[in-house]
């Protein structure tokens, strides 16, 4: 297909129309809409062959998503934000229930305070779901990940929910070159959804029954966990397929410039693109940078983390998100997955930036490169970086100077 | 010295405030105490447990007592039902009180090697109470077997009665009623000693499976779940008073009514969890009660 320019979300409902989804339970919100008002307008003027209905929120969505699934129907919807956790309850019955649908979210931070710019709370709200997670860079990477997610979720060895991940603005509303597969060869990809037990009435079946004892309990979800790490099994021989008809290489993770590199920044998500200019520009002062980019959030791609992070001096983790009296949320999974290599960096760097979409200078980035030389040469202690410009904190002082709040 | 006490009991028997008032005793009594019930989203009737343990030291267990020096089994069909499975764990030397009409050796679980104690509670709390709750008997029976002094137990007692709401009067009747238990009994010496139990811990490998999804395909299944035995009285039709208008039909909660082959009203007793809403709602007075005897 030609290369067409267009917006993350226009790229995850060109997906979903790709994939022949059969329902799309929807509901609103910024910075999701777009999607579910582009699906909207192609189901009305007949150029995508699905159901779409409007449910009265996020609750409902998620109930009639994973129920539709459960029939036998390939589900898509969207979310974003509060939205998400306004579905969460539904989320762990959906993943319990082995409902293999895909639900895009679209990163916003959460309130209070209010803000329409992405970080990564939402989403990693939803980290313990039982949902699998793919976070994308790209507006191509989102139109990809669809495809593949519905691949790895309705894999037998998996069968579970995933969502997949763009930044609102920085990939919603950002139009960018996407090449779309042609259907022909995704219907190749994806064939039609074929669960071994749909609901039907002449073939009862009972799902998501209660159990009532901790053991039953235990042994659905060790074997939803089970199921999750196959996920990875799944993804690998999906990306393999997906790399021979698109052309386009997915990995569990991406590296970048890590051939000899001793300084490795690991991050995820639309900014990485930044984290990309950083590592070329030490690169061009001669510093051996590299990124490491966690595309799959889950299953936790630990063995290949620690494989890339292997042998390097230091490494450091950015977190667009926070966990209040913690820190980045991924610092401790990347961190754990260190823990018992032999060879590991000899320090890691927990870095939090990029909170409701604050934006991020190259400077600013490279800072984070020349924090990690000088814990790596002893001349600074592993401390947490938490990104805050100084014009940024005058312009804050300025306005919270206006509104009367006491600095 | 530490003394821990599993009730096993049907729900609406009484086998939490039980164990909450053996607790508040031993509280009072200057021991220190702890006590939790168990239970499921099961109704009336179902089995479920309760536990307190007592010690004059520090308490360092919590949740559930495999290993029990003293069982309180306060309904006579749970001896032998293998979901509760009273007698398991129970030490060696140890002591099981028994609400039963049979004499102990028939009682004991196939225990030879624990002290048993039977009483006919039921009979008492019918009597006393006019209903079968026996929280205060089967309270009074562990007390005074542990050795909680009365002064101790009789304020637990009463404490534990106001909290759940009971009247004065209903207080002071189960008092009477576990007054006389407590009287008739004598502290027993208790030498215990813990059955060998050793977890065997399996891998996640033989937990998973190749599916492992929550998906029931046996769909249907509750009818091979026998809840009859949940009952603690019986309805029995008057087929001389009966007239099949089928009303208590109509009311049975739980579908256990049926028309036989003779075209007469039946109840199914694999099913019937003795609620009597049939007995109070058939307007020929037709339906009688007799207590569950599951001999
Ligand atoms: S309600 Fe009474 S009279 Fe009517 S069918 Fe039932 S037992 Fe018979
Ligand atoms: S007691 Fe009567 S109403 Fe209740 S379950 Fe049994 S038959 Fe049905």
């Amino acid at each position: 297909m030609k290369p067409e320019l267009m917006t993350g979300n226009r790229a995850a409902a060109s997906a979903a129309r790709l994939a022949r989804v059969d329902y799309v339970p929807a509901y609103p919100i910024t910075p999701q809409t777009e999607i579910i008002e582009t699906i909207a307008s192609w189901v009305r003027e007949g150029t995508m062959d699905s159901k779409f209905v409007q449910l009265e929120s996020e609750h409902s969505m998620m109930t009639a998503a994973g129920a539709a699934s459960l029939a036998g129907a390939r589900v898509f919807t969207a979310t974003s934000s509060q939205g998400l956790l306004y579905a969460m309850e539904m989320l762990y019955n959906v993943s319990g229930w082995r409902a293999p649908m895909v639900l895009m979210n679209v990163s916003r931070a959460l309130a209070a305070p209010i803000v329409l710019e992405p970080d990564h709370n939402d989403v990693l709200a939803a980290r313990d779901s039982g949902f699998l997670q793919l976070h994308s860079e790209t507006c191509q990477e989102v139109a990809d990940l669809v495809l593949l997610a519905y691949r790895v979720a309705e894999d037998r060895r998996v069968m579970l929910p995933a969502i997949v991940n763009l930044d609102g603005f920085y990939l919603s509303f950002t139009r960018e070159k996407v090449v779309l597969p042609g259907q022909a060869e995704v219907d190749r990809f994806l064939l039609p959804y074929d669960p071994p037990r749909p609901i039907r009435a002449t073939a009862p079946v009972a799902k998501g029954s209660a159990v009532m004892e901790g053991y039953l309990y235990s042994y659905f979800r060790y074997n939803l966990h089970a199921a999750a790490l196959r996920a990875k099994e799944a993804f690998g021989e999906a990306a393999g397929e997906y790399q021979e008809l698109f052309g386009r290489a997915y990995g569990p993770v991406d590296g970048y410039r890590l051939e000899d590199a001793d300084y490795v920044l690991v991050m995820s998500n639309s900014f990485t693109t930044l984290g990309r200019q950083a590592v070329n520009r030490m690169r061009e002062q001669g510093v051996k940078a590299g990124l490491l980019k966690l595309r799959m959030v889950r299953p936790f791609p630990g063995e290949e983390v620690a494989a890339l992070l292997k042998g390097r001096k230091v490494a450091a983790v950015f977190d667009q998100n926070i966990s209040p009296g913690m820190g980045g949320i991924f610092y401790p999974e990347v961190a754990a997955s260190l823990y018992h290599l032999r060879g590991r960096p000899e320090a890691l760097l927990p870095v939090v930036g990029g909170l409701g979409g604050k934006q991020l200078t190259s400077d600013e980035m490279c800072q984070v490169f020349e924090r990690m030389r000088a814990v790596g040469k002893g001349t600074a202690k592993p401390d947490p970086m938490f990104l805050m410009r100084e014009e940024e904190l005058s312009k804050a002082k300025k306005a919270l100077a206006t509104a009367g709040v006491q600095g | 010295m530490i003394l821990r006490v599993r009730f096993h009991g049907r729900g609406g028997q009484g086998a939490k405030t039980a164990s909450r008032i053996l607790g508040s005793a031993a509280f009072g009594g200057g021991y220190n105490a702890q006590d939790f019930p168990i239970y499921g989203a099961e109704r009336r009737g179902a089995p479920v447990a309760a536990f307190t343990r007592f010690s004059d030291s520090e308490i360092t267990e919590r949740g559930f007592i495999f290993s029990p020096d003293v069982v309180a089994v306060m309904d006579d069909s749970l001896v032998a039902d293998p979901l509760a499975n009273p007698f398991a764990g129970l030490r060696k030397g140890g002591l099981a009180i028994v609400n039963t009409t049979r004499p102990a050796a028939e009682a004991n679980g196939g225990r030879d090697d624990v002290t048993v104690i039977t009483l006919d509670l039921t009979k008492r709390a019918l009597e006393t109470l006019g209903k079968a709750v026996l929280s205060a008997g089967i309270a009074a029976a562990v007390a005074r077997s542990a050795g909680i002094d009365a002064e101790a137990f009789v304020g637990g007692l009463v404490d534990e009665l106001k909290e759940v709401g009971l009247s004065d009067d209903v207080v002071s009747k189960n008092v009477a009623l576990a007054g006389a238990v407590y009287d008739e009994l004598k502290p027993v010496e208790l030498r215990t000693e813990e059955l060998p139990a050793k977890a065997e811990l399996v891998p996640l490998a033989a937990v998973v499976s190749g599916d492992g999804s929550e998906d029931i395909v046996n769909v249907g299944n509750s009818a091979s779940r026998h809840t009859g035995n949940w009952r603690v009285t019986e309805p029995v039709i008057d087929y001389q008073k009966c007239t099949d208008c089928m009303i208590c039909y109509a009311y049975c909660p739980e579908s256990a009514m049926s028309v036989g082959a003779d075209g007469r009203i039946a109840i199914d007793y694999d099913n019937c969890k003795g609620c009597m809403i049939c007995q109070a709602e058939c307007p020929l007075r037709a339906i009688g009660s007799i207590m569950e005897d599951r001999r």
